[in-house]
């Protein structure tokens, strides 16, 4: 046994197919945005107008359209993202012991709201067997284990922002006991246009700003929301001795990994529960025998959210106890919220990838006091803290450790 | 961090329950060993246009008694359901109160989560073209009884809702226990919560799975299953959490195993080779013999290909003994509670042990001969010997789950 790695990583995202193209868009903070059709009347007039789409991205070379056509967009993300990762990795070996663990905060939106249309509109005696099929949560993740022969645990997690690192977990912590040989894990989201809508009335998301552009800027203090992003990430972890004998390039390590709960929260927004969330990471960081001190960067889950940055600068503070902060990442003002490509980037700071400043920030905000990166070169971390803290009140942490 | 995951045990310490029968317990006791089905005529939703017209649904409530809070008016249906078995379940565990100074965490299970609520906002929206109170809608989330569970009791450990399908019930038990085993928490409230809504209930018409009358698992033309509603909560314990505050286990969760088909979105591999490979892990988990099961508590839907594979499961991991062993379905009683049936299934099972006896599956017509379960039938079944029982959860998409749970004395 030698602990959890990452041997595989496999995204799908508006910036494109692969991680190369992750990397890139990282590389030079340019988020890659589109109009979202607001033609069925879901949205306010003075609504937000774009998201970071997949869009036509062509995923044939990973989904062949005879399978595609009977999938839902999710699975059809989530598919793509598995074998690109399962290719990164080199193969993944016997499927019986094989886990696919996803996380998503919707599920297949598109596919619920097309049944439900119908059903309103056409009567119940009209639904249709397949979109009921492919409109159920675990639907992605069951077309994971089907497309790659994983015939191990399948779960789907759903705890929205929480979520991509709670299913990293599960799987880090199963093939760390050796209950899987191996996992698929990650997260899958997809943004229609009503999903888009109705997280918009929430208040969620950046809206057009006097020059008519929607900005995302994480710890800004003019930050006004986050951009809905859609994709899928798949990361391929399994353990470290047997990958290093089957010659398997080792990404990182997952080193550790906690979540915990702040009751403060409603059920849609984030609470003030700091003191409550730094306890738990700390705690998290003590089982694995870890120290703030140890941590070089964070990666965090700060997409430009007014209530979710203020709590993650608190909590991050409240976890450093005064200390300065390493220096902060905050991908998803490229990425957009949801899809996982945070955690994607994650391996890849841990692997010394270069990050551009922090696309939409500029101006600190002075009750938040932290000031993501600026660009420039980064230290070669050994101990990465990515964080993700969900509205509703979840929250997870996970350390990755440089191979 | 998994170093500790094989010292230590965990209890069940306490149990809740919402269903057909009532909310409440006692009232899924009862009703479970009344020999009657509690599937019927329901009004949820208006079905006159639905292929079928009968569910198990939960009567009004909760009870006057019960101390709702200024929160509970805004908890969609399904997350009332969440709260007030977790306080059912605490009260039983003697855990009354806050759960914020422990080490507690909350794993749960949903497929709907507020979706009832969500179908009324939607037709609001696609309707009137209005602005539909957001209330109706933020209780849409699928972690919405999970989260509700959460702030109700205060927690501040781990919280996590999975959703994969019927299994989901299932899966949560199963991450309580490795969160239990690995020291990430001493007490897990674990469990899941659905409540009927529209979109399932025609969806699973519309697949030509559910059966006009209430719901016969493995009887002979039996022809699909009967959906419900409900929640079933299970507090969990380490061992020596619960001894060392005097807590009487009402059983262990002594092991679970889980595996995926990789075969088909919603038909079951033909000889429940998945199904198999579940049980044979949570054996090897819980350290049992095949030899060992005392009682099965099946997934058992009724719908024909589910119980005919789930059943050759059997016969693969038990052998011959598999037509010996009583089994019955909890879902031939109080209907297909979909991503918490694993939870209440648990409850029932929890139920029959510390009860030594195995609740009666009703309905009409002689046991599938084609299949050959000792169905247990009418009547309970009294198990006076009985130490350990199985309880299966195998779901849309192929996830299967085992869970081996046994008495503590």
């Amino acid at each position: 046994m030698g602990g959890a790695a990452v041997t595989g990583i496999g995204v799908v995202g508006s910036f494109g197919c692969g991680v190369g193209a992750l990397a890139e868009a990282l590389r030079t903070s340019r988020p890659v945005l589109s109009e979202v059709d607001r033609s069925a009347g879901y949205h306010l007039p003075e609504s937000a107008r774009r998201a970071a789409l997949v869009g036509t991205a062509d995923l044939t070379a990973w989904v062949p359209a005879a399978s595609a056509r009977r999938m839902s967009p999710p699975s059809k993300l989530a598919v793509a993202a598995a074998r690109m990762a399962v290719a990164d990795a080199g193969g993944i070996g016997e499927a019986d012991l094989t886990e696919v663990v996803l996380a998503t905060a919707f599920g297949p939106a598109s596919f619920t709201e097309r049944l439900l249309r119908g059903i309103l509109d056409e009567g119940p005696e009209t639904a249709s067997p397949f979109l009921f099929t492919e409109c159920v949560a675990n639907a992605p993740a069951a077309q994971v284990a089907i497309a790659c022969q994983a015939r191990g645990p399948n779960i789907t997690v759903t705890q929205r922002e929480a979520g991509p690192l709670l299913a990293l977990a599960r799987a880090a912590a199963d093939v760390s006991a050796g209950k899987v040989a191996r996992a698929l894990a990650g997260a899958v989201d997809e943004s229609p246009p009503i999903v888009h809508a109705l997280l918009d009335r929430y208040g969620a998301l950046s809206r057009p700003g006097a020059d008519g552009g929607e900005v995302a800027r994480p710890f800004d203090r003019r930050r006004s929301g986050f951009f809905m992003g859609e994709g899928a990430t798949i990361i391929v972890v399994e353990d470290e001795a047997a990958a290093r004998t089957r010659g398997a390039r080792v990404r990182c390590r997952v080193r550790a990994w906690g979540s915990g709960f702040d009751p403060s929260a409603s059920r849609v927004s984030w609470g003030r529960g700091d003191a409550a969330l730094a306890r738990a990471a700390r705690h998290m960081l003590e089982r694995a025998s870890l120290a703030p001190r140890d941590i070089d960067l964070v990666v965090s889950g700060a997409s430009g959210s007014v209530a979710g940055d203020r709590l993650e600068a608190e909590t991050l503070r409240t976890l450093w106890e005064g200390a300065p902060l390493p220096p902060v990442l905050a991908p998803k003002s490229v990425t957009g919220e949801y899809g996982g490509a945070h955690l994607a980037a994650a391996v890849l700071a841990t692997t010394g990838a270069e990050f551009g400043p922090t696309a939409g920030y500029e101006i600190l905000d002075p009750a938040l006091r932290v000031a993501p990166h600026a660009g420039g070169p980064l230290p070669s971390p050994r101990h990465v803290l990515v964080t993700g803290l969900a509205g509703g009140g979840a929250g997870a942490w996970i350390v990755l450790e440089r191979a | 961090m998994a170093s500790e995951a094989r010292d230590r045990r965990a209890v069940i310490t306490g149990l809740g329950a919402v269903s057909a029968f009532g909310w409440g317990v006692d009232a899924l006791r009862d009703g479970l060993r009344s020999g009657r089905t509690a599937i019927g005529p329901f009004q949820r939703f208006d079905h006159t246009r639905h292929r079928t017209h009968v569910a198990g649904e939960v009567p009004e409530g909760p009870p006057p008694d019960f101390a709702r809070g200024p929160r509970w008016r805004r908890l969609s249906l399904a997350d009332r359901f969440a709260v007030f078995a977790a306080r059912e379940a605490l009260a039983q565990a003697g855990l009354e109160g806050p759960l914020h100074e422990r080490a507690a965490g909350v794993f749960f299970a949903s497929s709907t989560g507020g979706m009832l609520e969500s179908e009324r906002y939607f037709t609001q929206l696609v309707r009137a073209g209005a602005r539909p109170p957001l209330g109706l809608m933020s209780s849409q989330q699928i972690n919405g009884p999970g989260d509700a569970v959460a702030r109700d009791l205060r927690v501040t450990g781990p919280v996590q809702t999975l959703s994969s399908a019927c299994a989901s019930g299932a899966l949560a038990l199963e991450a309580a226990l490795a969160a239990i085993r690995a020291g990430e928490v001493e007490i897990a409230v674990a469990g899941g919560s659905d409540s009927l809504c529209e979109i399932t209930y025609s969806g699973f018409n519309a697949l030509r799975a559910v059966d006009e009358a209430p719901c016969r698992p493995f009887r002979e033309g039996r022809a699909g299953m009967s959906i419900g509603e409900g929640a079933g909560v299970l507090v969990l314990e380490s061992v020596d959490h619960a001894r060392g505050r005097g807590a009487t286990p009402l059983a262990e969760l002594r092991g679970s195993g889980a595996s995926c088909d990789a075969s088909h979105m919603t038909a079951p591999h033909p000889e429940g080779a998945g199904a198999a490979l579940a049980l044979t892990r949570a054996f090897t988990d819980a350290h049992l013999e095949p030899d060992g099961v005392d009682f099965i508590n099946a997934h058992g839907t009724g719908t024909p290909l589910n119980d005919a594979a789930e059943f050759a499961a059997f016969r693969a991991a038990l052998g011959d003994r598999a037509s010996q062993v009583p089994l019955t379905s909890t879902k031939g009683v109080v209907g297909h509670l979909l991503g918490s049936s694993g939870a209440i299934e648990a409850v029932a099972t929890v139920i029959g042990l510390r009860d030594r006896e195995v609740h009666p599956t009703p309905g009409g017509g002689r046991v599938d001969p084609a299949i050959g379960a000792r169905l247990v039938l009418d009547v309970p079944e009294a198990v006076p010997d009985a130490r350990t029982a199985v309880s299966t959860s195998l779901a849309f998409g192929g996830s299967n789950v085992a869970l081996v749970l046994a008495r503590w004395d």
